[in-house]
């Protein structure tokens, strides 16, 4: 089986797990709505509306849902000791990873449009061309987030209260992505000129790959067997 | 192990830590613009550094680790990142005390303020994840992998909190590219300072190593024991 085939069975393993139960983006979607709802009771009126507060808004609703969404995606793995029999398969390790990156990926960019929808309604924005502007840093974003929890999860998972540890490690490492992305959501919300968001697109891009990378590299590590 | 070693280090250690506090309160001139807290700056910048000896420490013992796979990379790399935890929170105490003064605040969200803090919860992250984890093989490589990890993003997010205050405008004016060390003086006593915190490092890095080696040794006795390899 060439490493293409692993992939896409694996994918379409999760994605039909997904389909049947609906778990992973169910939650992502409620807990993402909690916070949007959490947020606008915490700020104060005047931060009710607007570019700002709802890119800060967003990326918080990003951040702590998909810190769940690989959690989960980590424990249906344990589940049965499906892992183990993944790793015993004819699987390269960093063809697990890409799987189970590509699956968080899905995932979370479905969650997100739900987000994007529910923080133009909160925070009294237009739906307009800012939103298609937002596509891109959302999808840079989802894809730098689920790199990262997917190799920190398969790491926290391994150890006593792995809940607790994720997001300790995860959050700190996040932080370029987290600056770039609020930064460049603001932007293309309040319809700045793409200059504007260039900069942040770099980091966003450059931290991706970074993630990405390591990842592929060194899922291998975290997932194997003495 | 390196019982000699580890009591010449100490010896020195004592040594540049009394000839630096001597250059710190006496030898040196008193700034001209910041006055006698400017003083702080020759200890805020040598714990600085050591802090970042330190956590490049964790990432290269991080890649020899998943290279060889011998425990001492492991026990080296848990040993840089506790006594850099320690100097990294030193570095933040300082730069805070120095702060009140001379920026009128504590604490601002200024790009290496935010940075060393990100730093410190990265690493903060990682001796959680050592004191969860069980001691085992497993958990070497994963601290390994993180550490390595947490150092490659190490630059993206100092050019990304870089970004963010530049866009944002400046809550106060930053010194400018010089430190004013125009007396000889200045540079002598930053030099020595520095050499006695590297040695201070270096001291309390090799207690906590050679700690942790014989933990390691204790632990594969057990083992050996535990197979009946060796005792009776």
């Amino acid at each position: 089986m060439t490493a293409m085939a692993a992939l896409i069975s694996i994918l379409r393993k999760d994605l039909r797990l997904e389909l049947r139960s609906g778990l992973s983006t169910i939650a992502l979607v409620s807990l993402s709505l909690l916070i949007l709802v959490v947020l606008v009771f915490a700020l104060p009126a005047s931060a009710q509306r607007g570019a700002e507060p709802a890119a800060g808004a967003l990326w918080v609703a990003l951040i702590f849902s998909g810190m769940l969404g690989a959690t989960r995606a980590v424990l249906a793995e344990r589940e049965n000791g499906c892992i183990r029999a993944l790793l015993l398969s004819p699987v390269d390790p960093a063809t697990l990873y890409a799987a189970k990156l590509a699956a968080s990926f899905i995932f979370m960019a479905v969650a997100e449009i739900a987000t994007v929808l529910m923080m133009v309604l909160f925070f009294n924005l237009d739906f307009g061309a800012g939103i298609l502007r937002l596509a891109p840093v959302i999808l840079l974003g989802a894809l730098g987030f689920a790199a990262l929890a997917t190799l920190l999860a398969a790491i926290s998972g391994r150890t006593r209260a792995g809940d607790l540890l994720l997001p300790l490690l995860a959050v700190p490492m996040f932080v370029p992505a987290l600056i770039a992305g609020v930064k460049a959501s603001s932007a293309a919300l309040a319809g700045e000129p793409l200059a504007a968001m260039a900069a942040w697109l770099k980091i966003l891009t450059a931290f991706d790959v970074l993630f990405v990378v390591s990842g592929w590299l060194l899922f291998e590590f975290v997932v194997g067997e003495d | 192990m390196g019982g000699a070693l580890k009591s010449w280090i100490g010896a020195a250690t004592g040594v540049l830590m009394l000839a630096a506090l001597f250059m710190v309160f006496v030898y040196v001139p008193t700034e001209a613009d910041e006055g006698i807290i400017q003083r702080i700056f020759y200890f805020h910048v040598p714990i600085a550094w050591v802090t970042f000896l330190a956590f490049g420490l964790v990432a290269i013992a991080g890649v020899f680790y998943l290279w060889l796979r011998q425990d001492v990379w492991d026990d080296l790399g848990y040993a840089a990142a506790e006594s850099g935890m320690v100097f990294c929170t030193l570095m933040l105490v300082t730069g805070s005390i120095w702060a009140k003064p001379i920026w009128g605040t504590w604490w601002t969200w200024d790009s290496r303020l935010t940075t060393c803090l990100v730093l410190w919860l990265l690493y903060g992250g990682y001796l959680v994840l050592r004191a969860l984890a069980d001691d085992t093989p497993e958990t070497a490589r994963m601290a390994a992998v993180v550490g390595i990890v947490g150092a490659l993003d190490v630059p993206i997010i100092i050019v990304s909190v870089r970004l963010w205050r530049t866009i944002h405008p400046a809550v106060l004016v930053t010194r400018q590219g010089s430190h004013g060390l125009e007396d000889p003086r200045m540079i002598a006593t930053l030099l020595v300072a520095m050499a006695a915190f590297t040695a201070l490092f270096l001291w309390l890095f090799w207690l906590r190593f050679a700690t942790l080696r014989a933990r390691t040794r204790i632990s594969r006795l057990r083992l050996r024991l535990a197979l009946g390899e060796i005792g009776d």
